[in-house]
């Protein structure tokens, strides 16, 4: 149970002394039960009071790193319900399944597929994130065997999922120095799984269908040693899905049942909803989501979903203002001015390296924000463009002096002329149309 | 050993009612009431909770639909009463939205076809509908005059009123008792000042669905998400100016690079892909219509809402 803000108070030394930064002992402790401060801030704790305060005082939902090396992912470690009270941090893993009785071409092919493919939005990479090999056969060396092919066409985090911990073992002959995330311990065999996650320093799911059951079993396997664990409710629908991992959020993020404070795992392979059911994992609380190889589109829209979801809301994704070459422009090449969002940035520059032609891009500091929303918001105007022309030293890169704007930035085209001194060209509104515009309207 | 999860939610979301039957007046076989919630989306404990609805987009000028609709609908998309028709038999929506395309033309003034339009999809389909009007002030208060009027009794959802420009519907709406779609750009706030400015000129909360404008996946999405869960959030504490019902349309997914740029062999399932991830994540936000405009979202979205219903297992959170 958490701590109540009085309860702390009890612990502290009670000096008043402001060396923690708060004016007293009790707002200090306020702090803490609302997990906003850290208890090494007061210099004059006991041990005694601080092996209390720290687990109370830890993040609610522990932080687990899965695999190892660059490709290696962290969970956990999330403080909100909404991502709009503060941002949510550790993407979800996503990981494809592979089973032990698939070829090992198969294998081979799926590990390669998301060893390689990545789908580049807003300038970053977005790849999947490891693979679930599955003890289909149950057999021992089938599965040391599919996990041994995994292995040696990549190094990517692994979840191994089965029931028979000698199969698990024999695999993590292969693998076990890698953290890959061992599936699952259940009250019937928690313990063996426990010695196998302590052996081998792997993090663990643990699996109950109630959430009392979980927490009694996380507290199991904690006495057994294991900290690191992902909590597997094997929800029978969307809703109980819904309902669990809201739950699961809900009573860890307030300390009201710190056993539940875990990541959460969800299998997505069942029932023929997968696009449902990871579309549903990202957006309520799902750290760990494995699921059959997806088809392109599916692939597309599930890792631009978990990118929307998992960027921080108080600042868009930004690019820095400047002046940016596509190709290698000569002193007579266009200039296109635009904002520094990063959306709209790399929409345009996509469309014009598409073009082939090629061109500077004047990149206006406009907080972040979209055309649209920087013209509805004044936060492109004039002064700004001028400031820009002048600070990256337009004039100088080329002998003209004519300026592409956004079609949708057209009411501010006299202001800016007029400003700068600049003929002000008018370009599209979509860019997609860039290509044909410059063609027709730059090169006459 | 139970765990108790609360979240001290005050007020719920307020309902309104889509559509009319004979018995309550109009000519619809069926009649939505949505809304009405007390906690977050899909964790209602009552199981007989109704799932959000989906509504299909048609128009009557296909001019201005994405080519990747016009071409899987074929030569529907030229006749409102076809395409109604197979919206609600094939393509299983729960609504049907007209827009009303045709008033996009320059000094457009032909009034009598827009009541015609709205007549034809009316008793092409029994289904309950959204009319979206005109996009044009000048023409706005005739255009939502007559959709009102040729409409009287069957309690449509009349789009769009936004900040500037909201009395005409207001207008339409109360002389003919239709409820109107609210939309304001990605934020809690004007969401919650439109239905002010809608209340004093008398439109009652009950005939108010809240558009927070969605951003579609990929392209601004991620506001749209945080504005709705807002919006729902304040309303369960207590907000009432913003406890109305939410809708959802996602109306540029079909235009974006990933969709338009698809191999063609694909390009179909990546447009109800994209709309299936943003309408499912929509719902969960708290949106109680979401609007499609390719017909394979219509099913996909249905089985996910059918497995998120309540009583689809045994609950273990209260
Ligand atoms: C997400 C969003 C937001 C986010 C901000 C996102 C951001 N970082 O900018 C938030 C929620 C914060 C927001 C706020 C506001 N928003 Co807003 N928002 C949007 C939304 C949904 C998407 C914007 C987006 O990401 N577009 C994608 C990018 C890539 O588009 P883009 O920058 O315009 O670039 C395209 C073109 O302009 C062109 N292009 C770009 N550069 C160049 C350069 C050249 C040379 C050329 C030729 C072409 C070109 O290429 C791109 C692709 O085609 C739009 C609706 C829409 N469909 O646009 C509304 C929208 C822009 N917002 C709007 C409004 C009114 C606002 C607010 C003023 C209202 C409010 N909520 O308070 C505020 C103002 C901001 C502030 N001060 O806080 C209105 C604008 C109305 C108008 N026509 O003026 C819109 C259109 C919504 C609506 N229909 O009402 N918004
Ligand atoms: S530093 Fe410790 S003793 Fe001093 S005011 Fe803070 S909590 Fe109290």
């Amino acid at each position: 149970m958490a701590l109540k803000a009085l309860d702390i108070y009890k612990l502290l030394p009670k000096k008043n002394c402001k060396e923690c930064g708060d004016p007293t002992c009790l707002t200090f402790a306020m702090k803490l039960a609302g997990g906003k401060a850290d208890v090494d801030l007061c210099p004059y704790l006991d041990d005694q009071a601080k092996a209390v305060l720290g687990a109370t005082t830890r993040p609610p939902i522990r932080r687990v790193r899965i695999g190892v090396g660059e490709r290696s992912f962290e969970i956990g470690e999330e403080f909100v319900l909404y991502r709009h009270e503060k941002t949510f941090f550790h993407q979800p893993g996503i990981l494809f399944e592979v089973s032990d009785t698939q070829s090992p071409d198969e294998i081979t092919s799926i590990t390669k597929r998301v060893k390689d493919e990545s789908f580049t939005r807003v300038g970053t990479d977005l790849m999947f994130s490891g693979i679930a090999v599955r003890n289909r056969s149950n057999a021992t060396d089938s599965f040391a065997a599919a996990v041994g092919i995994v292995e040696n066409v990549a190094d990517l985090p692994l979840v191994l999922i089965s029931a028979n911990t000698a199969a698990l073992s024999a695999a993590l002959v292969h693998c076990g120095t890698y953290r890959p995330l061992i599936h699952a311990a259940t009250k019937g065999n928690f313990k063996e799984m426990c010695a196998l996650a302590k052996q081998h320093g792997c993090p663990l799911v643990i699996k109950a269908h109630q959430l009392d059951e979980l927490a009694q079993l996380a507290k199991d396997c904690s006495a057994e040693g294991v900290q690191d664990f992902v909590m597997d409710l094997s929800p029978a629908s969307l809703y109980e899905f819904i309902a669990s991992s809201t739950g699961i959020r809900q009573l860890a993020i307030t300390r009201t049942a710190p056993d539940l404070g875990y990541p959460v795992y969800l299998d997505a392979t069942a029932g023929g909803m997968q696009d449902a059911w990871i579309a549903l994992g990202i957006v309520k609380y799902a750290s760990v989501i494995v699921t059959a190889p997806l088809s392109r589109a599916s692939a597309k829209a599930a890792l631009t979903l978990r990118q929307n979801v998992y960027t921080d809301p108080q600042k868009p994704i930004q690019m820095n203002p400047g002046l940016y070459r596509v190709g290698t422009p000569g002193k007579d090449a266009p200039v296109l001015m635009t904002v520094n969002f990063s959306l709209t940035f790399f929409t345009l520059e996509g469309y014009l390296e598409s073009a082939r032609i090629p061109c500077f891009m004047l990149i206006v500091d406009t907080e972040g924000l979209s055309v649209l929303t920087a013209v509805a918001a004044g936060k492109l105007n004039e002064t700004l463009v001028l400031d820009a022309i002048r600070r990256f030293d337009v004039e100088n890169e080329v002998s003209h002096k004519k300026l592409i704007i956004p079609g949708y930035a057209a009411p501010l085209s006299g202001r800016i002329e007029e400003a700068t001194g600049w003929k002000v060209m008018v370009g599209p509104r979509d860019a997609a149309e860039i290509g044909d515009f410059l063609n027709e309207e730059w090169k006459r | 050993m139970g765990f108790d999860l609360r979240f001290g939610w005050t007020g719920p979301i307020g309902g309104v009612t889509l559509g009319a039957t004979r018995s309550e007046g109009g000519t619809r076989r069926v009649s939505y009431r949505i809304g009405g919630g007390s906690t977050l989306p899909f964790l209602d404990s009552n199981s007989s909770f109704s799932s959000p609805l989906i509504a299909f987009e048609i128009c009557d000028n296909p001019v201005f639909w994405p080519p990747i609709v016009r071409n899987y609908c074929g030569d529907l998309v030229n006749n409102v009463e076809d395409w109604a028709k197979t919206a609600d038999s094939t393509y299983g929506a729960d609504m049907i939205r007209l827009y009303l395309t045709s008033t996009r033309q320059r000094n457009f003034s032909d009034i009598p076809a827009v009541g015609k339009a709205v007549e034809a999809v009316l008793s092409a389909t029994s289904l309950p509908l959204i009319i979206e009007g005109s996009n044009e002030p000048k023409i706005d208060s005739e255009v939502f005059q007559r959709c009102g009027e040729v409409a009287q009794g069957e309690r449509l959802l009349l789009g769009t009123a936004e900040a500037n420009r909201y009395r005409s519907i207001a207008a339409a709406a109360l002389a003919y008792n239709h409820s109107l779609i609210a939309q304001s750009p990605i934020d809690v706030n004007l969401a919650k000042q439109l239905n002010i400015l809608l209340r004093e000129i008398g439109v009652l909360r009950d005939h108010i669905v809240i558009d927070p404008y969605t951003g579609t996946l990929g392209y601004g999405f991620e506001y749209s998400y945080s504005a709705m869960e807002r919006i729902r959030f304040s309303a369960l504490k207590g907000d009432t100016d913003l406890a109305m019902p939410m809708i959802c349309s996602p109306a540029d997914t079909l235009t974006i690079k990933e969709v338009r740029e698809a191999e063609s062999a694909v390009q179909d399932e990546m447009a109800a892909t994209w709309e299936f991830y943003t309408g499912l994540a929509a719902a969960v936000a708290g949106a109680e219509i979401i609007c499609v405009r390719h017909p394979e979202t219509v099913g996909k979205l249905r089985l996910a809402f059918t497995s998120m219903k309540n009583g689809t297992g045994s609950a273990q959170v209260r």
